[in-house]
């Protein structure tokens, strides 16, 4: 019953990242210019623990696409394992905690990864509160607007089904 | 303590005299017969290749092939070069005999072939390779300073972005570390100093970044003594073969801390203005060192304050009282690398290294995607990277 809460939790998690990215890139300047410099074609794969949830985006047309998959990510990213994985995606652990503690493996370019951190902690600086990303993260990044500002994006997007999967 | 670590440490350590004339007999051990020789054109020019396949020879095994154009910042093309000439020449395992270039090269190669594929770009990543085919591997390191010898990562500039790309796996470690200090005897004063700074960013580092742990830290703190009571006198007297033979140990210890540990800001940006305005590493380690300690101070003042009586001794650590033992820690780094520029010369500034401050914005945007700054006790933006560089300049 708990582990499958773990798994529920972290699939939803991870769709409201990908939901995050895609308002904070209109909301945070920091964010807009990680994704000025992306390279078309960039994707990621994201996976969790053995056959847990997972998240496959792919940044083209100048949009960040949730996918069903990719047959050969960019960058695929390994979590050891599900606690691990509710732990990272849960403000339990953050993205240079998780590196120290071994708890991803990656296959593809260290720069991507880093790319991606840089992200994962502005999506949580806004997602959580600070009490809790004081916790994870060395720095945490100050927001640029208003954290209820996100989550209204967040939900109203969810709302008319804007992060759906692109064929 | 965190709350999780991984230490690993599978290199066997040949240490001391007559290290070299065992080679062969660890080769025939590890199943090898026909070594493909890896180094560089000036350790072959100056005879200390030589030495080495000479006191293999002499116990009875000889090179199978050797490769000796590994240029001082070796490229993954070079890597899958020798691994096609590896396959070409029929050997059976490596011996690589040089600086962090050369070792790092072979490391690549060694993965290469042990993935059993043509392009190492394919198989980029941390902890994500499976062990694959053993190749034999034997690392004879002739600067003390990379720790390459005893480490789980390799460093391989990509020539396409310029990019320091870095291969973080259990598998790179080498099977035979050879430390004889016959190996850095010839080496220059300034290589020794800035090598020997090398170590010590390495040691730093080690025991102050998000995944120091306590047996990373051992390694680490042993180190820093090491080089502290060595580095001046190694060089000042090349020759004197104590200094040189502990410079080599602390190196090969660094080395071991670092990989359990990372490294952090000190190595991003050196990798980046190595890549960008081909500043060597261990200079770029020298000049940036005290630079990142005064910018990391603010987070990890305790663990620079701990660090005091393995740099200075006991009897400054205790004479120093304990709110200035951070500071003191700093100062220390500063006062080393000036004494030993004044020794041999050793360029402090960016500015000595002939880096153009226009290259400034190109070296942040390396270093914040270079793996090394994730684990950097604070973390720093392109704005905050280019504070640092000015500051060195």
């Amino acid at each position: 019953m708990w582990a499958d809460i773990k798994i529920l939790t972290v699939s939803i998690v991870l769709r409201v990242v990908h939901a995050a990215l895609i308002e904070l890139r209109t909301l945070d300047s920091r964010v807009a210019k990680e994704f000025e410099r992306f390279p078309e074609g960039l994707s990621y794969s994201i996976r969790t623990g053995f056959e847990g949830p997972t998240l496959h985006v792919l940044w083209q047309d100048g949009k960040l696409k949730r996918v069903e998959n990719l047959p050969s990510p960019v960058c695929c990213l390994r979590i050891k394992s599900m606690p691990l994985s509710f732990q990272l995606f849960t403000g339990q652990m953050g993205m240079a905690q998780a590196y120290a503690r071994h708890a991803f493996t990656m296959a593809g370019e260290v720069a991507d990864v880093m790319r991606l951190a840089r992200l994962v902690n502005l999506v949580e600086a806004y997602l959580f509160p600070k009490i809790m990303t004081r916790r994870i993260m060395t720095d945490v990044p100050e927001t640029e607007v208003c954290f209820l500002r996100a989550y209204a994006r967040i939900a109203w997007g969810f709302l008319t089904c804007k992060y759906k999967i692109s064929q | 303590m965190a709350p999780y670590f991984e230490f690993q440490n599978a290199v066997k350590l040949l240490c001391g005299e007559f290290s070299l004339e065992r080679i062969s007999i660890e080769l025939e051990h590890l199943g090898a017969s026909r070594p493909l020789v890896l180094s560089d054109a000036v350790l072959n020019k100056i005879g200390t290749l030589e030495q080495v396949t000479e006191a293999m020879q002499s116990e009875g095994i000889t090179a199978g092939a050797a490769f000796t154009d590994i240029p001082v910042d070796s490229s993954l093309a070079v890597v899958n070069k020798i691994a096609a000439y590896y396959r070409e020449q029929g050997c059976d395992s490596i011996v690589s005999v040089g600086g962090g270039s050369v070792i790092d090269t072979a490391k690549g190669v060694r993965l290469v072939l042990s993935q059993d594929t043509d392009d190492i770009l394919s198989i980029s990543g941390v902890e994500n390779l499976t062990r694959g085919k053993h190749i034999p591997f034997v690392v004879v390191p002739t600067t003390a300073g990379t720790g390459s010898e005893c480490t789980g990562v390799a460093v391989i500039r990509n020539d396409a972005n310029g990019v320091k790309m870095e291969f973080l796996s259990p598998f790179v470690e080498p099977d035979i570390a050879v430390i004889d200090p016959r190996m850095t005897m010839g080496l220059p004063p300034k290589a020794t100093a800035s090598t020997g700074m090398d170590a010590l960013v390495h040691a730093i580092e080690a025991c102050t970044c998000q995944q120091a742990n306590p047996l990373s830290t051992a390694y680490g703190t042993a180190a820093i003594r090491m080089i502290a009571e060595n580095v001046e006198e190694a060089t000042r007297n090349g020759s004197n073969k104590k200094a040189r033979f502990s410079m080599a140990l602390a190196s090969t210890m660094a080395g071991i801390a670092f990989s359990n540990s990372m490294v952090g800001a000190v190595h991003a940006i050196g990798h980046a203005l190595g890549g960008v305005c081909h500043v060597p590493h261990a200079v770029a380690m020298t000049i940036l060192l005290p630079h990142v300690m005064r910018y990391n101070l603010s987070h990890c003042a305790e663990a620079y304050a701990a660090l005091l009586p393995w740099l200075a001794g006991l009897d400054t650590a205790l004479d120093t009282p304990k709110e200035k033992r951070a500071e003191a820690a700093i100062a220390f780094v500063e006062e080393l690398g000036a004494r030993l520029n004044k020794i041999c010369g050793l360029p402090l500034t960016l500015r000595e290294a002939g880096v153009e401050k226009e290259s400034f914005a190109k070296v942040a945007e390396f270093a914040v995607n270079d793996g090394a700054l994730i684990v950097n006790p604070r973390a720093a933006s392109e704005e905050q990277v280019v504070e640092i560089l000015n500051a060195a300049y």
